[in-house]
């Protein structure tokens, strides 16, 4: 079974798989990172024996800008603990109801919304909600690389910062495991005072999953991360997101048939503003129930 | 291979190029363009030439008591003639330019100190928070800032900020500063309001709106990229904006800072009017009249002329040869800044 470093980061050793592995990578076990209070939920899922409750739930959400409409009515539960894909042609509006789940719709000029999203439960545009709260809870990841302009070092720790998650003696550690946790530690260990620019693309894309990975989040959204990138990071970046569940819920926007099918667990059809079908990824590739669907996943519309 | 099939037009459209130029209309061309191309090199080497050919027997006289000594005396006008290495001048000239040195680096130092954190925080506002047509209209005062002549500037440091200053602001700051231990630079005598700390805040006014129109050029190439992954991150905007958009123009703001601080290691007129023009000691404390390189020299030349053995006129030009070596040393200084900052990756986090 996947190592489970992210399993540190909820505080859930209490998870039969996690305990063998963490043993296994003494440095994560070190970390004590656990920012959020691991809910029984999870640590049940951990366990793999119980169906896992939604993660993400949207409640009627009809998104805009301006006086278009977007996304119209969008009612749907987002299992926790999986990969779901997000899948439609450009303009179907699935970038924009992956980028209302962690709110970052909210400073684009124009954008509206009804209806509601909940994150375990809890509306996420709640008047109590603190967006910083909600985005360590949500981390993204780009469609291209985007390190910040600091030492790889201090990307990894850019989030960690932020949110005051460890103290200075332990950085030195959270950079190591999170660098390990996405397969870069031994392509970087030599230059964490270095530029992250120097890196390659995919790499670069690993150390912002690092980055994300870093502040502890339960979900994590994930925008065409793969369509800049070499086919090799391709294949190692799909490797990794496989690895991250059940741990954390992945939602990954799409334009590559061929990924959703290979990573996810279910799918997400969006076309013209609308959420056609939300199937398990075999059903809706293979016996899509509806017409729009079926003419999508074989190639007549898109 | 393919390189060379692609250097084969452009080499024949070369050729007959040169052809072309065979004719009486090309000569006259490359005449023009060639002798404008060289013109700045030229007057620059003119320049440079005249004042060190100028400056010589006051460089051979003044020596290194030139840069270390304190005391400004043209000598005595009436007296005897005498001669130093063959060079003649009146008795008693001594001239020593450390205050000067002295006043051009901390008056400069004391604008830096004002004017980069404000034009950076009011370049960044500009443009991570006002729409559009605010930021314009502000570009526009920044402008028009820029462009007021410095005698008038001069004129509103000597007439109105500076007894403002004398009055409301320096002694508050000296009872301050003379409270804490290692502040004493800042108490003290506070003045009538010429001196050393009036010309660093007018200095700051001069060069605010040149260093805040390049930072906000510079703010508005950081990528929306990066910003958008930082409030991802759940980063906050203060957070965004100093951890990311800061560090992602660093060295360029570096630069914007040297525009500034070759402007007021430079500025001539201005300070001449609030400095005080106290050429013949080092300020004793942040408030005290002072002089600098260039203010110094518009301020002498009138009665170096007077000097009737030319030395005093030497000695400025001197003073001018020295102006010209600080801002060269702090521009090379700056650039060496800007290289490492560029290209050597950060510290690994202060504490990695």
């Amino acid at each position: 079974m996947a190592r489970y470093g992210v399993a540190v980061a909820f505080g859930a050793p209490s998870g039969a798989d996690g305990q063998p592995s963490l043993a296994g990578t003494g440095e994560q076990a070190a970390v004590s990172l656990a920012p959020v209070p691991a809910s029984d939920d999870l640590a049940l899922h951990l366990d793999g024996s119980r169906p896992s409750p939604a993660a993400v739930v949207t409640k009627g959400l009809t998104l805009g800008f301006g006086k278009r409409t977007v996304l119209e009515d969008v009612d749907v539960s987002i299992p926790r603990g999986r990969i779901t894909a997000l899948i439609g042609p450009t303009g179907s509006g699935k970038s924009t109801f992956l980028r209302t789940l962690n709110r970052m719709n909210d400073r684009v000029a124009g954008f509206t919304r009804r209806g509601d999203v909940e994150l375990d439960g809890e509306s996420i545009f709640g008047s109590h909600v603190d967006l910083v709260t909600l985005r360590r809870r949500t981390g993204m990841l780009f469609q291209r690389p985007n390190p910040f302009p600091m030492s790889i070092a201090d990307n990894v720790l850019a989030g960690v910062r932020a949110h005051r998650i460890a103290k200075k003696a332990a950085w030195p550690a959270i950079v190591e495991a999170r660098l390990r946790e996405v397969r870069l530690w031994d392509a970087v260990s030599e230059r964490l005072g270095d530029s992250p620019f120097r890196l390659s693309g995919g790499q670069q894309q690993l150390l912002c999953l690092a980055r994300a990975l870093a502040v502890g989040p339960d979900v994590l959204l994930l925008d065409e991360p793969t369509s800049a990138l070499d086919p090799l990071s391709v294949e190692a970046i799909e490797a990794l997101l496989r690895e991250l569940v059940p741990a954390l819920t992945l939602i990954v926007v799409t334009h590559n048939l061929a990924q959703a099918r290979r990573i996810s667990d279910q799918t997400m059809f969006f076309f013209e503003g609308r959420l056609v079908e939300f199937a398990p990824t075999d059903r809706l590739f293979e016996e899509p129930a509806q017409p729009e669907t079926a003419r999508y996943v074989t190639g007549r519309i898109g | 291979m393919s390189s060379e099939a692609r250097l084969q037009p452009a080499e024949t459209g070369g050729q007959s190029g040169r052809r072309a130029e065979k004719g009486t209309g090309g000569r006259l061309v490359r005449l023009v363009t060639g002798s404008a191309a060289w013109l700045p090199l030229l007057a620059l080497l003119f320049v440079v030439v005249s004042l060190v050919v100028e400056a010589l027997p006051a460089i051979r006289v003044n020596g290194i008591h030139f840069l270390t000594g304190v005391a400004w005396s043209f000598g005595n006008a009436y007296g005897a003639v005498v001669k130093t290495h063959g060079v003649p001048h009146p008795q008693g000239a001594s001239y020593g330019a450390l205050p000067l040195i002295v006043g051009t680096l901390a008056s400069s130092a004391i604008a830096l100190l004002i004017a980069v954190p404000v034009s950076v925080l009011s370049a960044l506002v500009l443009v991570e928070r006002l729409p559009r047509s605010i930021s314009s209209l502000v570009g526009l005062f920044l402008e028009t800032l820029a462009g007021i002549p410095s005698v008038v500037f001069g004129l509103w440091g000597a007439l109105t900020l500076g007894p403002v200053l004398a009055h409301h602001v320096y002694p508050a700051l000296a009872s301050v500063a003379s409270a804490v231990p290692g502040l004493g630079y800042f108490g003290g005598y506070t003045g009538n309001g010429e001196g050393l700390a009036t010309s660093g805040v007018v200095l700051a006014v001069m060069i605010l709106p040149i260093v805040a129109a390049t930072a906000r050029d510079l703010f508005r190439q950081v990528p929306d990229l990066p910003k958008e992954g930082a409030r991802a991150l759940g980063m906050t905007e203060w957070e965004v904006a100093t951890r990311v958009t800061l560090t992602w123009v660093r060295s360029g703001l570096i630069g914007a800072s040297v525009l500034g601080l070759a402007r007021a290691l430079g500025e001539t007129m201005a300070v001449a009017m609030v400095s005080g023009v106290e050429l013949g000691a080092i300020p004793h404390n942040v408030y005290a009249a002072m002089s600098t390189v260039a203010a110094t020299i518009v301020s002498q030349l009138d009665s170096a002329f007077t000097d009737s053995t030319g030395f005093a006129v030497k000695t400025l030009a001197e003073a001018g040869l020295l102006l010209a070596a600080l801002t060269l040393l702090t521009n090379v200084v700056a650039r060496v800044l800007v290289r490492r900052v560029a290209s050597t990756a950060l510290p690994v986090g202060r504490g990695v």
